[in-house]
């Protein structure tokens, strides 16, 4: 497992107003936290932490005042276009720890039923597993060239290294090779046609037929 | 059938209302393996929803899937041609998707990358918006 250096330093906690200076400055802000201390707000390099995001990793160190410590990267959170990193959370670790992350399921190969007319639609894109902070697997991966047509593949069917256990529940789907809807390519459009001319009827309106059949019994 | 409006509805028609700020919900790729994300601010008809759809459903030939994220829920109404003003507000002329920057309006899974890049570029061609492509993003 590889971990990369971030170089970082400390700062007040500033609000709002402050972590708005610090991206300003072109850092990045963020608070370590855990292990039952005190939160810490720290300023981190946009870039390294780019990079480590980019490899997607998990584990970082921190380089903080001359000092180096390890910590998990637990949340990012990233501006309106899910472009760029606003903020970061780390969360303080023991080596010999156990944690919660999430780690992405990789499919290979073309399932049977794809051949057979189906599309396969992976539905669990990563899975949620709680192993030792420094076996972190990067990825699951998984053969799929067997399932065949409406067939599903389980967290069950997965393998897991040893001490990487999934919280997910062994029935729960992780992908599934469904059949493609049995309408042909013009009747699509034709249908589409239809519904984008003149907008079509009215849509009903909640509690009118009610009121308009009380009206009518008022009148008479 | 394709939705192009709701089935039902409270209110036959609302107020314009104000679309401002940036999308804080629905501006992921949360289907699929790849997306269409607005850069601003607008409103995507019904037509331009459905004609997105067909371009994309088109280029794939049945590959792969297509997420549709909006629904046109906000109808707009306007006078018929050559009316005096007065006499009410007009009728439902259609109904609206209101997208706000970072908004993911499509989402495409089970194809490569470079198919996915073309289908968005066509369905891009009939938005009323600028789009970016984006892909989905491995959650920490």
């Amino acid at each position: 497992m590889q971990i990369a250096t971030i170089r970082g330093e400390s700062r007040k906690a500033g609000g709002r107003k402050g972590n708005r200076r610090v991206r300003r400055a072109g850092l990045l802000p963020g608070v370590i936290y855990g292990h039952g201390e005190a939160p810490e707000t720290v300023s981190l390099s946009l870039h390294d932490t780019l990079i480590a995001l980019e490899h997607q990793q998990h584990v970082i160190n921190l380089v903080t005042d001359g000092k180096k410590s390890q910590y998990l990267l637990k949340d990012v959170q990233y501006d309106h276009l899910q472009k760029t990193p606003i903020h970061v959370d780390l969360m303080r670790v023991d080596p010999n720890e156990r944690v919660h992350v999430k780690v992405p399921v990789e499919l290979k190969g073309t399932p049977k039923g794809a051949h057979e007319g189906g599309v396969l639609v992976h539905v669990l894109t990563a899975i949620d597993v709680d192993c030792p902070l420094v076996q972190i697997p990067e990825s699951i991966i998984k053969n799929i060239a067997h399932l065949a047509l409406s067939e599903s593949l389980h967290v069950g069917d997965l393998e897991f290294p040893d001490n990487v256990k999934p919280l997910h529940k062994p029935e729960d789907i992780v992908a599934v090779v469904r059949a493609k809807r049995g309408v042909s390519l013009d009747e699509e459009e034709g249908e589409a046609a239809v519904a984008t001319e003149g907008g079509g009827d009215e849509p009903q309106v909640i509690g009118r037929r009610a009121k308009d059949e009380s009206e009518a019994a008022g009148g008479a | 059938m394709p939705a192009n409006m709701p089935k039902r509805v409270k209110w036959r028609k609302c107020q314009k209302g104000r679309n401002r700020g940036n999308a804080s919900r629905g501006n992921t790729v949360a289907f699929g393996d790849f997306g269409l994300q607005s850069t601003q601010l607008g409103r995507v008809n019904a037509r331009h929803i459905e004609a997105g759809r067909v371009a994309a459903t088109h280029f794939l030939q049945r590959e792969g899937r297509v997420y549709i994220r909006l629904f046109p829920h906000k109808p707009i109404s306007g006078k018929p041609l050559e009316t005096r003003m007065g006499k009410g507000k007009g009728e439902t002329a259609y109904w609206t998707a209101l997208v706000k920057p970072g908004t993911v309006m499509y989402e495409i899974a089970g194809v490569d990358e470079e198919v996915a890049k073309e289908a968005m570029l066509r369905i891009a061609h009939k938005m009323p918006v600028k789009t970016r492509f984006v892909a989905r993003r491995h959650s920490l």
